[in-house]
């Protein structure tokens, strides 16, 4: 498993919540929040992620995330345990 | 002095129309919705006819909205970041809205969004959402979709219609069954006649049952359809001999509830006028109807809206075609009306569109204003042999009617009886 490949899971989650974005939008330095995620669309994006990787993390992990970045960082680390 | 309050504007979504339009022509036409369920169930249930929406996505139903009468741009974009990923109910019931909110003119002549209500009609409205969850749940809980938090609740209705609509009243959502509908209409109403509100939305929600709910209807006795499993539209037979049970079917409606000053004001069509209701309970948690109380629910509505019963000239009953139901009913109206009965038009709409439970009394009265404004009854598609024979029962075709002053009953499970007159406005 590599980086890129988390990227991508989560990239295919974005445009599954979010139609309206595509994926050359989307850009690892950028948080949810800036590509137009709402409270509930971010769960609903991270969930998503996890789901796809197979991995399971107390939400209250991710707290400290704050762009996509960060996201992948904490998934990578888990999917990889 | 109370407020007096008219429907400015309707919208429904249902098996036999996707518009006021179609669901017009086909209450003239006799056009069933009735039909074998499309998808198949695991395990199989007992259930197998329904009249159910079909043949039309969300998407392209707002497509179809863009044609509506002063819908801003950016609209249907705006309900489709809303509600893409909601439940189909939640859908059903923006759908109906906002046909029924471009009717009203309310898109382009508004009222301050703090003097508009809303009521969502309908308990347990999520049903087939959280059924649809359930398997994968039981896998791994930790992958359930948070949005299921907002999903699950009845009123995720009306959070979400407020926000497309800009709705900032009261708003809240009530539950009677199958007499939803007419209650959700009565609330609605004295709302409005309490000066609360100008406009009330009131929506019907769909039962969007799951295979569950289905069986349980089927278990309990209560379903029709064996007799005519192989020809469904025959299946829903209000006040005929062969009648057996309800057959479930899917609307969402929506009526616009305004106060006659406040339509006045705005200059709109005026639809109809609420004259009055009653909701009555028999002191009984079970199914069976009662016709006390369905005399209660039509003698009071009666009063509060200062009719006699000798100037209504249409009943659009509850008749489901369950064999207790409908006896009672016309029992009940029998005792109300004496011998006025065979000078009432009767009819049921749940011959063409099923029993959709918690809208059944919204689509109902819909049904209701679109004849007396029309000037038609719709028939009776499968009354071959009524089970009484004094009562003016609308034939298997559409007659010419002039209906001033109407009923529209809707009885629930729990002793919940209800009642409406509507009146016609010249």
């Amino acid at each position: 498993m590599l980086k890129e490949n988390v990227f991508q899971v989560i990239k295919s989650s974005i445009v599954e919540i979010l139609p309206e974005i595509s994926t050359n939008q989307i850009v690892i330095s950028v948080s949810l929040q800036d590509l137009g995620a709402n409270s509930i669309d971010r769960m609903d994006i991270i969930i998503k992620s996890m789901e796809r990787l197979g991995v399971k993390i107390p939400l209250v992990e991710l707290a400290k995330v704050n762009n996509i970045q960060g996201l992948v960082d904490i998934l990578y680390e888990k999917a990889s345990a | 002095m109370k407020e007096r309050v008219v429907v400015s504007g309707m919208g429904a979504i249902s098996s036999i129309g996707k518009n006021i339009n179609e669901f017009t022509d086909s209450l003239k036409v006799g056009r069933s919705g009735i039909g074998r369920i499309r998808n198949s169930f695991d395990p199989p249930i007992s259930v197998s006819i329904a009249a159910e929406i079909h043949d039309i996505s969300f998407d392209s139903y707002l497509e179809g909205c863009a044609e509506y009468s002063g819908i801003p741009p950016g609209f249907t974009n705006e309900v489709r970041q809303c509600a893409r990923r909601a439940p189909f109910a939640v859908q059903g019931s923006i759908s109906a809205a906002t046909e029924a909110w471009s009717r009203a003119e309310l898109f382009k002549n508004s009222l301050a969004p703090d003097r508009v209500g809303i009521i969502i009609a309908g308990n347990n409205l999520t049903e087939h959402y959280q059924y649809g969850l359930y398997e994968k749940f039981k896998q791994t809980p930790e992958y359930l979709s948070p949005t299921y938090a907002l999903h699950y609740l009845d009123t995720d209705q009306v959070g979400t219609i407020s926000e497309i609509f800009k709705i900032r009243g009261e708003g809240f959502t009530v539950g009677g069954a199958s007499a939803s509908g007419n209650i959700g209409i009565l609330k609605g109403f004295q709302l409005i006649q309490l000066g609360l509100v100008d406009a009330c939305m009131v929506i019907g929600s769909m039962a969007h049952l799951s295979p569950m709910e289905l069986q349980g209807f089927y278990n309990i006795g209560a379903m029709g359809g064996k007799r005519f499993s192989n020809e469904p539209e025959k299946a829903c037979r209000p006040f005929d001999m062969d009648h057996e049970g309800f057959i479930y079917g899917q609307a969402s409606g929506c009526l616009i509830l305004e106060s006659l000053k406040s339509a006045t004001a705005r200059g709109i069509a005026k639809l109809a006028e609420i004259s009055g209701g009653a909701l009555v309970l028999d002191g009984n948690r079970l199914s069976d109807p009662n016709e006390a109380g369905e005399i209660r629910a039509m003698e009071i509505a009666l009063s509060q809206a200062q009719i006699n019963a000798i100037d209504v000239s249409y009943i659009n009953t509850h008749g489901t075609s369950s064999p207790k139901g409908d006896e009672t009913e016309l029992k009940a109206i029998r005792k109300v009306f004496k011998r006025k009965t065979s000078d009432i038009w009767i009819n049921a709409t749940k011959g063409f569109t099923g029993h959709c439970l918690y809208s059944a009394g919204v689509i109902e009265a819909i049904a209701t204003i679109i004849q007396m404004n029309e000037g038609f009854v719709h028939p009776n598609i499968n009354l071959d042999n009524p089970i009484e024979y004094d009562f003016k029962f609308c034939g298997k075709e559409l007659s010419q009617a002039d209906i001033q002053i109407a009923l529209s009953n809707s009885f629930g499970f729990g002793g919940i009886n209800t009642s409406l007159v509507l009146q016609r406005i010249e």
